[in-house]
């Protein structure tokens, strides 16, 4: 017989009995190791300091050579474009920024898009994004770097960057003198913020392919002319020349981010030429805190992890690393007045010129994509990080819960079914085994492929032909939908009443399929697996078939996985950002807004998954919201009268 | 004129003999061992590795080239192995060029440089064979060793280095026992009379580690375990310009002249702790000679050994014809008849 089948060697001693019978104490152990874990990252002992492994970038090797007339040409840019933009105001200036990539002899190019939006009734968004490209001089056009500017309308509700464009245009001047580009260089000005990077994208390395315009909501077209593989791209967002400090954007789809190779290299170019720039930087003020080193970092992970967990790219960069190009943002914050650094208003510009001068060198000297660095990390402080291999024992910790809760819970699977037994003493070896030959694996196979099948429609309905066709404007029915999805499943367990067994194998299952998707959206995001786990482990770990447990006990449970409902979560979470964000509203003002508020979150997360391909939405109804059915089934523990199992035993 | 010399050798060698009464050597003698008895010389200059922040490599190895031409090496006995274009790198801001300094005095990659291996042609395989003389058929003249028994050869390497290897290209390496076979396989076919081998890598004196062969001087710019660093950074062009080692050998290469009574014992000393952070290694037991009496030109040039006589020597002929006349004189015609021997010895049968 095979030996891992050997009943003889079944999980039967000692050892996990004992282990079984303090199985929440263990599990809440490595729960609390895991958190603890986690909390000791923020310690100096425990987070690496930043260096380049990237021979190839050589950063601030090279002089600067871009001077004073640069910063020139970028304010009288600037003020041709701020004349431009008067008679412009929701649309962009496509002729003035067209004629002065022209005017710098680029190969200059527009590119037309168009989205197809699903809800409402169909409209249609048109947009066009220009780009001009300077061939590498001596060299074929098989890799391209690109320097991507968004231009937003004076109508928009954002920040105003229009400095970034003629930003831009001053670098592609200089740039275009220069005869050492290894790399063509693209420069892109982008307008409806990340709809235009997404389309251009998308035309750059899907464009000459057979559009499928039945599936697809953004038709992206193709570009007239395209420049290699892109290795590379540094997106700029400026808001004035003169500034106060770079704030580094990292965080992409998903949750990617870019090599820390490219995050180093810039912090070490800002660093030479005298620009205060970090990640998450704030103002001045706000840096001289009293916190101590510990706090900081500490508060610098979660910072970084919340933002990372969404999955929404925080700038246009993170729509690259989708296509695997390390993109960041630089995004300079203007000097408040006042300030006592009086900075000469004619060479404002120039240390940040400078900067995005020798980023492009050193990106320019790769000569491979970036691939020596890390890729996933998390960025405790401006030069200090933390790697995969250091972050991912407290996930594991607790994954590991659930895991070993899973094995335990199995392995005294037979001994709970033969203490009900009358007569235990006749059990055999091989009686233990017919006990789970005869769980009820068919009806709970059924029960998960229903949990799934209600958390799947999440994905399918709301962009179903007939539900689109219904009247209604997307945030509605989106809520709705998934409030009924939610209905459905919160109902299930009282219409479906198991067989017998069926609680504890679904227990099982439950156990390690939670388990499993921690692990995995850990690895591919681990913001998101991380606050996930933290959040719901402890439920899981106190979820209990048994009868016989203690009633108050199994309210709360009930309580709190309710509570755990993904809409009742996002629900909660968007109270508290209102919270935060509007604190004079009444409550009920507040609840009301945050309910609103909350719809519209869900359907840009729909809208998201469809468009950019972000799987939040996706996570959220296919794995999530089928595991919170499974776990109510479990916290409810309906079942049929207990007599049954006795008698079925009996016949075996 | 012929008894006269005959006398002066007989004096030398009476000379001699009496020396060699005393217990001590005879100094001519000393003097002869420690002199060079090569008659060509032959460099094999080689930059292993490749990539554009390597720019150090290849200026390395053109200085030293730069050098052994200057000090009268032909480029036909020079095999120079460059494993990078950096002249026409795409990211060069000066096409067609390469300097080893950042006031960029000097263009190393000048109009007269003879790359004989290049790009992926540097490999260890072909690297070894071209020491060992086992080239492949259709080699052209330019890439082969063709060195004798009398041939003094400089063998230089840059590129990075490990513990007992070189890296070449950067996908593999020669170690260096490989290094060392290959040595010894010139030695047993006496491809070379002395051998200076000179390498700037880091843990450069693993290289020579493993040499048995004789007449072997080895120079090395680091020691096992060290780096070997770089000298400075042109800004303008954004790369490290040259090693510190070759840095500091080039300096004083620069004033060595043809004539020059520089030795290699001062060469060796050339890169002292202080400027080079990295500790040069030398290995010189299996050389026969002491280094201070061995002048830098036995193995950087092309000098050879010329002794200097002052006595008058007639090199003239005498007048042709009577020369001719003299010589039909003084044997006069011998009448001869050839006699065929029969091939068969026909009469014995009859």
């Amino acid at each position: 017989m095979g030996l891992l089948s050997d009943p003889s060697l079944s999980t039967h001693n000692k050892l996990v009995d004992n282990l079984a019978k303090h199985m929440r104490k263990v599990c809440y152990a490595f729960y609390t190791a895991g958190v603890i874990w986690f909390m000791c990252l923020a310690l100096p002992e425990f987070n690496h300091g930043t260096y380049l492994s990237e021979n190839a970038l050589s950063p601030g090797l090279v002089y600067p050579e871009i001077r004073i007339d640069a910063n020139r040409l970028a304010v009288q840019l600037l003020e041709e474009l701020q004349r431009e933009r008067k008679d412009h105001q929701s649309t962009t200036p496509h002729a003035w920024i067209l004629a002065k990539f022209k005017e710098f002899g680029l190969e200059t190019h527009t590119h037309n898009y168009t989205l197809r939006y699903p809800f409402g009734g169909g409209k249609e968004f048109h947009g066009k994004n220009v780009y001009g490209i300077l061939r590498a001089p001596r060299i074929g056009s098989t890799e391209g770097i690109v320097f991507s500017a968004p231009y937003r309308a004076p109508s928009s509700v954002h920040v105003d960057i229009t400095s970034s464009v003629p930003l831009l245009l001053a670098f592609a001047d200089f740039a275009r003198r220069k005869n050492y580009w290894a790399k063509d260089l693209i420069f892109l000005v982008t307008e409806q913020e990340q709809l235009g990077m997404q389309a251009w994208l998308e035309a750059y390395h899907e464009g000459d392919r057979d559009p499928d315009s039945t599936n697809s909501y953004l038709l992206a077209g193709n570009l007239p002319a395209r420049a290699g593989s892109l290795q590379a791209a540094l997106n700029i967002e400026v808001q004035d020349f003169e500034i106060d400090y770079i704030d580094v954007k990292i965080e992409g789809l998903n949750g990617k981010l870019p090599n820390l190779d490219m995050f180093n290299l810039v912090q070490r170019i800002m660093a030479r030429e005298g620009v205060t720039s970090g990640y998450k930087q704030t103002p001045r003020k706000k840096r001289r805190s009293s916190l101590s080193n510990y706090e900081q970092n500490l508060r610098q992970i979660l910072a970084m992890l919340s933002t990372q967990s969404s999955g929404v790219p925080n700038g246009n960069h993170g729509l690259f690393h989708r296509y695997r190009i390390d993109a960041l943002t630089i995004s300079a914050a203007k000097r408040v007045t006042n300030s006592n650094v009086k900075a000469n208003p004619s060479s404002a510009a120039v240390p940040l010129l400078k900067a995005i001068e020798g980023i492009a060198r050193s990106l320019n000297n790769l000569l491979e994509r970036f691939h020596q660095s890390f890729f996933f990390y998390v960025i405790v402080h401006n030069d200090r990080y933390i790697s995969i291999g250091d972050y991912m024992p407290a996930l594991v910790a607790l994954a590991a819960c659930s895991v070993i809760k899973a094995y335990l819970t199995w392995s005294t699977l037979e001994a709970t079914q033969k203490s009900d037994d009358a007569n235990p003493k006749t059990e055999t070896a091989s009686g233990l085994e017919s006990i789970k030959l005869s769980l009820p694996y068919g009806s709970v196979l059924i029960y998960l492929a229903a949990a799934l099948f209600i958390g799947y429609m999440g994905n399918v309905l709301p962009l179903h032909q007939y539900i689109l066709e219904l009247p209604v404007s997307a945030a509605p029915l989106t809520a709705s939908i998934l409030i009924a999805l939610n209905v459905l499943g919160f109902g299930l367990p009282f219409v479906v009443v198991l067989p017998p067994g069926a609680l504890e194998l679904l227990h099982i299952s439950l156990l390690l399929i939670y388990g499993c998707a921690l692990i995995v959206i850990g690895l591919l995001n681990f913001s998101l697996g991380f606050f996930v786990a933290v959040l719901t482990t402890p439920m899981v770990i106190a979820l209990n078939t048994k009868s016989s447990a203690n009633s108050t006990l199994r309210s709360l449970t009930r309580v709190w996985t309710l509570l755990l409902n993904p809409l009742v979560v996002i629900y909660i979470i968007v109270l508290i950002m209102s919270f935060y964000q509007f604190p004079e509203l009444t409550l009920q003002q507040l609840l009301l807004r945050a309910a609103t508020a909350a719809m519209d979150a869900s359907t840009f997360a729909l809208i998201d998954s469809v468009i950019y391909g972000n799987w939040l939405y996706f996570a959220i109804c296919t794995v999530f919201l089928p595991l919170w059915i499974i776990c109510w089934t479990l916290a409810l523990a309906k079942r049929r009268d207990s007599a049954i199992p006795q008698a079925k035993l009996k016949i075996n | 004129m012929l008894p006269k010399g005959l006398l002066l050798l007989l004096i030398i060698i009476y000379s001699c003999a009496a020396e060699h009464e005393t217990s001590m050597l005879p100094e001519a003698y000393v003097d002869a061992a420690q002199r060079s008895t090569h008659t060509n010389n032959w460099a094999v200059l080689v930059d292993a590795s490749r990539f554009w922040f390597n720019y150090r490599h290849v200026a390395n190895v053109l200085s030293i080239y730069r050098s052994v031409k200057r000090l009268g090496i032909p480029d036909s006995q020079i095999i120079l192995m460059i494993a990078d274009d950096m002249a026409c790198n795409a990211r060069n801001p000066r096409p067609g060029q390469v300097y080893n300094n950042a006031n960029q005095h000097i263009n190393v990659y000048g109009d007269d440089v003879e790359v004989d291996y290049r790009g992926y042609e540097v490999t260890v395989e072909n690297f070894v064979r071209l020491l060992t003389g086992r080239t492949q058929n259709g080699t052209a003249r330019s890439k082969k060793l063709l060195s004798d028994a009398g041939s003094n050869v400089l063998i230089y390497l840059t590129g990075h280095g490990g513990d007992g290897f070189l890296k070449f290209q950067d996908s593999e390496e020669i170690t260096s026992q490989e290094l060392a076979d290959g040595i010894q396989q010139m030695w047993e076919k006496k491809r070379y009379n002395e051998l200076f081998f000179m390498v700037d890598t880091c843990q450069a004196a693993s290289l020579y580690e493993k040499f048995t062969s004789p007449n072997v001087l080895a120079v090395a710019s680091s020691l096992v375990g060290e780096d070997s660093l770089s000298h400075h950074v042109d800004p303008s062009i954004g790369v490290y310009m040259i090693d510190r080692y070759t840095y500091y050998a080039l300096e004083f290469l620069e004033k060595v002249q043809p004539f020059s009574k520089r030795t290699i014992g001062e060469f060796l000393q050339v890169c002292p702790k202080r400027v080079c952070i990295s500790t040069v290694g030398v290995r010189k037991d299996l050389y026969r000679r002491d280094p201070h009496k061995v002048p830098i030109t036995d193995f950087f040039g092309a000098i050879r050994p010329t002794r200097v006589s002052t006595d008058r020597i007639n090199v003239t002929l005498a007048n042709e014809e009577d020369f001719v006349n003299e010589v039909v004189q003084s044997e006069p015609r011998k009448q001869f008849k050839i006699i065929l021997e029969p091939q068969f010895t026909a009469e014995l049968i009859k």
